[in-house]
């Protein structure tokens, strides 16, 4: 059982990390505070993984055929490259590095199975392609809607506010359901877990991650997102959201920082904001490429040492 | 705090809109003690001017109090103060214009310019109540807006009479001719303030909107 630790570390890391994108605007302008949005974060994350987390963990699995010495390399190697990849600023996401390192320990034991890839590789790319798409329906659609019916600013001040604090809760519930395969998915495939056990054990470190270190995330990325009115803020966190449970009914886990950086860009493209520029593209394509094949080249090297 | 703020319904801010009515209000009634105290030459009446003005800063201390308590989302918070702090603005210079008069004799020359300009500043107070309002109740601020702009561009057009007519005047004194140079100055000056209010108005409108 102490291999399944490497996956607890991972979801701490990924806790602190993507929780950010949940409540970071709404805990950075004020809107919740910390300590509530920690708590619902935690709460409806761990839902999510309990519910539906099962759902993506047969991807992860289905990869490459591992043995429990290999799942306990993939998740260490995942985490290790997420910091390094963190450290050096390059945006990483949990799923392409463990998609990455099962890839890795597959190619050494020959069992990778590369026709799952198509499936995978096409929905990292219809993420933030989906962000986009939603972000924009949603803010025109439902921007009209309110703009017909809920004139009074005291009742739309109400109503942001709890469109903000029901889109968290669904983005907690959503990023559980989606990225809890990440952490212990490979365990499954190996046989260490069952499915109920893997998505409790990784809800709970994910939540760990959450309740204990994610605050300098949440006003680093809250703060640094384009500065966006409520309604826009409220939207941006909703299209997160439901770009990651669609991927998640899908069986695919995806990136949720690249879900909200594509609704962003919808967003703003209502606005006709210059939101997509070419470097923000460069470096997500570049994320793409970068962490499955770091993180890939890391197991190769982590379990060779191992077997040696 | 986040059930607290949903069981409320609004209380919080439904007090702190009732207070800035009040705040817009008050005034009007203090440009209207200015003008019937201007027009009857009631110096004791112009006094009570001082008394209205701490009341405005008094209720402009308890707006900002309940909105930094609470009331509204961080995002509108700032520009609600801000609005609140431009009508308070117009108060210190009512105040001022009122110490102004009690502390000199408007030339007859220009007395009746002077009593039509503080009655246009009753209906372009009276035009800010109404645009806030609406600005609460989400409709359309342009035609209030514009309304206030002709009230200003009429008031503007009139301060520049007056002023041609008190350089006419016969000045033995420099503080004299000061004190009336600032006396014509705030008179004409509280209509700009509160163009820059209900411009104000307009970008919290604005901003709430989808």
């Amino acid at each position: 059982m102490w291999k399944v630790l490497s996956g607890v570390f991972l979801g701490w890391s990924l806790g602190a990390n993507d929780s950010a994108n949940i409540f970071g605007t709404g805990v950075a302008t004020g809107v919740v505070r910390y300590r509530t949005a920690i708590i619902l974060t935690s709460v409806f994350l761990f839902i999510g993984a309990i519910l539906e987390g099962p759902k993506c963990m047969k991807t992860v699995s289905e990869v490459s055929r591992l043995i429990p010495i290999e799942a306990f390399c993939c998740t260490l190697a995942a985490a290790i490259t997420m910091t390094i990849l963190t450290l050096i600023a390059v945006p990483a996401s949990a799923s392409q590095a463990i998609i990455g390192t099962v890839i890795g320990a597959g190619m050494l034991s020959g069992t990778a199975d590369f026709s799952k890839l198509y499936k995978i590789i096409s929905c990292w790319v219809f993420t933030p392609v989906s962000g986009i798409f939603f972000g924009y329906v949603l803010h025109r659609f439902s921007g009209y809607l309110l703009n017909k019916t809920v004139l009074n600013i005291t009742h739309r001040n109400m109503l942001y506010f709890i469109g903000i604090l029901v889109s968290g809760c669904y983005g907690a519930y959503s990023l559980g359901a989606n990225n809890v395969a990440n952490v212990t998915g490979v365990y499954v495939g190996s046989g260490i877990l069952s499915a109920e056990a893997a998505a409790l054990i990784g809800g709970l470190s994910i939540v760990s991650g959450v309740l204990t270190y994610s605050k300098k995330v949440m006003m680093t990325v809250g703060k640094g997102i384009v500065p966006l009115d409520p309604f826009s803020a409220f939207v941006v966190v909703l299209t997160g959201a439901l770009t990651l449970h669609i991927f998640t009914q899908i069986g695919v886990p995806v990136s949720s920082s690249q879900a909200v950086v594509g609704a962003v860009v919808g967003v703003g493209i209502v606005g006709d904001l210059q939101t997509i520029s070419p470097k923000m593209l460069m470096k997500i394509a570049g994320g793409w490429i970068m962490t499955p094949v770091s993180a890939c080249i890391f197991t190769c090297l982590l379990v060779s040492v191992i077997n040696f | 705090m986040f059930l607290e703020k949903i069981l409320s319904q609004g209380k919080k801010e439904q007090s702190v809109i009732e207070s800035i009515n009040r705040h817009i209000r008050l005034l009007c009634t203090a440009c209207e003690t200015f003008s019937t105290a201007l027009k009857n030459r009631d110096a004791n009446l112009m006094r009570n001017i001082i008394e209205l003005e701490r009341e405005g800063d008094f209720v402009r201390r308890n707006i900002i109090s309940d909105i930094y308590q609470g009331a509204f989302l961080p995002y509108l918070r700032p520009e609600l103060c801000r609005f609140v702090e431009i009508v308070d603005r117009v108060f210190d210079l009512l105040e001022d214009t009122a110490l102004q008069y009690l502390d000199t004799e408007i030339p007859e020359q220009v007395k009746d310019e002077c009593a039509r300009v503080s009655f246009l500043n009753v209906r372009i107070c009276e035009m800010l109540l109404i645009t806030f309002d609406a600005m609460v109740k989400g409709d359309d601020l342009r035609e209030k807006t514009l309304a206030i702009r002709i009230y200003e561009k009429k008031i503007d057009d009139i301060k520049f009479d007056l002023i041609r007519d008190i350089r006419k005047l016969p000045i033995t004194n420099f503080w004299e001719g000061k004190i009336l140079a600032d006396f014509v100055s705030g008179l004409t000056t509280i209509s700009d303030i509160i163009e820059d209010a209900s411009d104000h108005l307009q970008i919290i409108n604005v901003s709430m909107r989808a």
